[in-house]
């Protein structure tokens, strides 16, 4: 085994930080995050230039192939600048379904576009109230010839406000399983509700009033479309954990800073042993979520059962760290943490989103109880 | 020892119950369950004069000042119920706070001039404590004020004063004599906060509310007058302020009710075809917070029976403090748990009302609101003295560490 970055991933580590710390500092952050869309598309232009939208994708649609390894890296640098684009819906889960359905028109074309920058999709599979356990229930596609009419509402969809194309899932009329559509986002007779979400980037509910879609659409049907949403999901929480885990290193680096500068009592509160204690804490838990990202890693190719598990293990340690280093980060600030002018409670709201974003630590706990205990 | 309740406590929650049933407007019940902390202040106002018509308007001063003579255990009856229909709680900073101590050392003519008002829900207040080096290490504020002729004027900035925006009145510690010990030197004077040379600044919170502020002082004058007690005692009223209410600190009325509504919106919420609070899961989730909230609940009770406790009061008012703040932000978390994705919406203040699209119940109406109550309940381990402030406490005065 060897933890150590390839010469070409310290590159991408480093292009990374450094392009980020150049775009993305605090303030910018935050001026980005006032107007909509929400995010920067001078950067989402940017991230295109560099390559880095083409991590990972196919070679046949301008993609540069290489492992997971390397979209997790560009993720922690992401998540430690708690930038707002929607990558992951874009170029990871969406991405990831398209190169693997069936339909080949649809991959190459749109993949080509991911890569150059020219399209961001989202994911339309959840629905209200339906927590985590989205079957596509209430969302029907009726047959009308060749063709689909879509019926019904998925709800917080993630990303979906700036996104050109949804992937939606749907339940085929009369048929047990569901199929997948790609549908531009405006579509007659689509609907939608944008709002934000706490970690500041966007969402929407999204209404289907007898859509027509087009055969040519249906980007797979029957019994894969599971195993292909959950593998997308699994490679788009993975993401998400090194998001997280950059987010907390960042934090806690930050929460070290305040505790050298903040002077209380005539010296800096750093020299309470209490508050060393809780910086050391937050510390253990980051050494442990860089772990278990790691575990996850190792596994993202790995048969079904065992990646999910995996992934699952995964997200279930990080989300109690993010709990832990988010809550932690506020309390040692003080009221400072409190406020909107301030980096910690952003932090914060980043890592309580992602606990709650693909499964929730319960949902993923009980995924990897069904594999640990046979 | 005997555990069973005063014969007359039943009869007297009835009635507490049936006059809030009668008299608490509906919308303002909706819009204090959506955001309970820190209510409207409009509601407020109303709420108080609703409550002052009826002889309630603080059940806790003594009667010649408008209070009432009940026992503790019916306080605790009446907070319960006030709790349990999402009415409104009383103004910290004005009944709960500066109230008292005006009673305890307040002028005459001070207690004739702001009692009455205060318990008529007609002037809002605020507590101006803290300043930007003076957090926790509360006795090195250096906002000071000297006696000019028969005028107190005051210079500096304090910080994180709730309501200021909205308060008609501002109780203030100033420094009064720089060459005295640090807490010796401080008075406590009561600033209207409309003065000349005050200005307020709003800062944005991180679930977006406004009602924290910073306040800068810049040559306010008030007449001496509106000195409390006397010069340099501050530190002594401000001490009996924050310990006047000592049960208040468990929160547990507000924990209490918070905890219903978890359970309420995992009765509402499915997972996988079964409500949620039916999962093992979720249902042990919500035990372990209840028999903690039990656990803190009888703490309360033994303070309000009197118990002779064997360690110093100090102490064990921290207890309840750190325990209560820190179930403040558990609920909140079951809260949200409970809610699982629809959690991450956020509501502006505005748009507080439930969308219901097509008989697709996509955003039922307990969700509004919990989301920003979840990010506010972070600051329960931090106002009124940190949970650390409050540990240094326990082993201070318990253990004489
Ligand atoms: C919502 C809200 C409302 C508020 N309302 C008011 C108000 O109306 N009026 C008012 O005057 N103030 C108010 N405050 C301010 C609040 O009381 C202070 O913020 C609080 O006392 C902490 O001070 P600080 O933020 O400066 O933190 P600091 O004192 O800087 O503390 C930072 C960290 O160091 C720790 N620490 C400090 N000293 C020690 C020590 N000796 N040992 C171990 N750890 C230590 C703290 O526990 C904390 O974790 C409010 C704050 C909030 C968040």
């Amino acid at each position: 085994m060897d933890f150590n970055l390839t010469d070409e991933q310290e590159m991408l580590r480093e292009g990374a930080r450094r392009f980020l710390r150049e775009h993305y500092g605090f303030e910018q952050r935050r001026a980005i995050s006032a107007h909509l869309p929400g995010f920067s598309v001078e950067c989402w232009n940017s991230y295109a230039e560099l390559g880095w939208l083409a991590l990972g994708q196919p070679e046949d649609a301008g993609g540069w192939t290489c492992s997971f390894v390397e979209t997790a890296i560009l993720m922690e640098e992401f998540g430690r600048a708690l930038a707002l684009e929607p990558y992951v819906s874009t170029a990871v889960l969406c991405a990831r379904i398209l190169e693997r359905c069936g339909n080949v028109e649809a991959r190459r074309s749109m993949l080509t576009a991911v890569v150059e920058g020219k399209v961001r999709l989202a994911l339309a599979h959840q629905e209200p109230g339906g927590r985590y356990d989205a079957r596509p229930i209430s969302v029907v596609a009726t047959r009308s010839g060749d063709d689909f009419v879509l019926q019904g509402w998925k709800s917080g969809v993630l990303d979906a406000p700036a996104a050109d194309h949804l992937i939606v899932s749907a339940r085929l009329e009369g048929e047990e399983n569901p199929a997948l559509f790609l549908i531009d986002a405006a579509a007659p007779g689509l609907r939608m509700n944008a709002y934000p979400l706490i970690d500041g980037t966007r969402a929407a509910d999204v209404g289907f009033e007898a859509v027509q879609v087009s055969a040519s659409c249906k980007l797979a049907e029957g019994s894969v479309v599971d195993e292909l949403l959950q593998e997308a999901l699994d490679r788009a929480t993975l993401a998400r954990v090194a998001m997280a885990l950059g987010a907390m290193e960042s934090v806690v680096q930050l929460t070290a800073e305040y505790l050298q500068s903040r002077v209380q009592f005539g010296q800096p509160i750093g020299r309470f042993q209490a508050l060393q204690h809780r910086l050391a804490e937050m510390f253990v838990e980051v050494q442990e979520t860089r772990s278990i990202l790691y575990c996850g890693l190792a596994h993202v190719d790995a048969e079904a059962a065992q990646r999910s598990a995996m992934v699952s293990a995964a997200k279930y340690v990080t989300a109690n760290a993010a709990r832990i280093v988010g809550s932690q980060a506020i309390q040692l600030h003080g009221s400072i943490a409190m406020t909107a002018e301030y980096a910690a409670g952003h932090y914060y709201k980043h890592l309580f989103a992602f606990e709650k974003i693909h499964g929730d630590a319960d949902w993923h706990l009980d995924r990897f109880a069904r594999h640990a205990a046979v | 020892m005997h555990f069973e309740p005063n014969s007359g406590d039943g009869a007297f929650r009835a009635e507490v119950r049936e006059f809030i049933r009668q008299h608490l407007p509906p919308d303002m019940a909706r819009r204090s369950y959506i955001c309970s902390q820190p209510p409207d202040i409009e509601d407020f106002r109303r709420w108080q004069g609703i409550l002052h018509d009826r002889g309630w308007g603080a059940p806790h001063w003594p009667l010649e000042y408008g209070g009432t003579d009940w026992t503790a255990m019916q306080r605790h009856i009446f907070m319960e119920e006030i709790y349990r229909a999402d009415a409104i709680d009383y103004g910290w900073q004005g009944t709960h706070m500066i109230g008292p101590v005006l009673i305890a050392f307040g002028s005459q003519a001070q207690k004739k001039r702001f009692l009455p008002p205060m318990l008529r829900g007609e002037e809002i207040w605020c507590q101006g404590f803290s300043e930007p080096n003076a957090g926790s290490d509360l006795a090195s504020l250096r906002t000071r004020a000297e006696l000019v002729g028969d005028e107190w004027v005051i210079h500096g900035q304090k910080i994180w004063t709730s309501d200021a925006s909205e308060a008609d009145w501002g109780f203030f510690l100033v420094r009064t004599d720089p060459e005295a010990k640090p807490q010796r030197g401080i008075s406590m004077l009561l600033v209207p906060m409309n003065a000349a040379g005050i200005r307020i600044r709003p800062i944005e919170a991180l679930n977006g509310g406004r009602d924290l502020n910073e306040v800068f002082l810049d040559g306010v004058r008030v007449p001496c007058e509106n000195l409390v007690g006397e010069p340099g005692k501050g530190w002594t009223y401000a001490k009996y302020l924050l310990e006047k209410e000592r049960t208040a600190s468990a929160y547990l009325y507000r924990n209490k009710r918070e905890l219903e509504k978890a359970k309420q919106i995992a009765r509402a919420e499915h997972t996988a075809g079964m409500r949620l609070i039916d999962t093992p899961e979720f249902a042990r989730k919500i035990a372990r917070v209840e028999a903690d909230l039990l656990a803190l609940e009888w703490s309360v009770l033994r303070i309000l029976a009197g118990e002779k406790n064997l360690h110093d009061a100090d102490a064990v008012v921290s207890a309840l403090k750190i325990r209560g703040s820190e179930m403040q932000q558990r609920v909140a978390e079951l809260q949200l748990d409970a809610l699982g994705p629809r959690a991450l919406r956020v509501f502006d203040q505005q748009d507080r009302s439930a969308e219901v699209i097509e008989g697709t119940p996509l955003w039922p109406s307990y969700v509004p609101g919990r989301l920003g109550q979840f990010l506010y309940a972070r600051a329960a381990t931090l106002y009124g003295g940190t949970r650390e402030v409050q540990k240094n406490i326990i082993a201070r005065r318990a253990f004489g560490l």
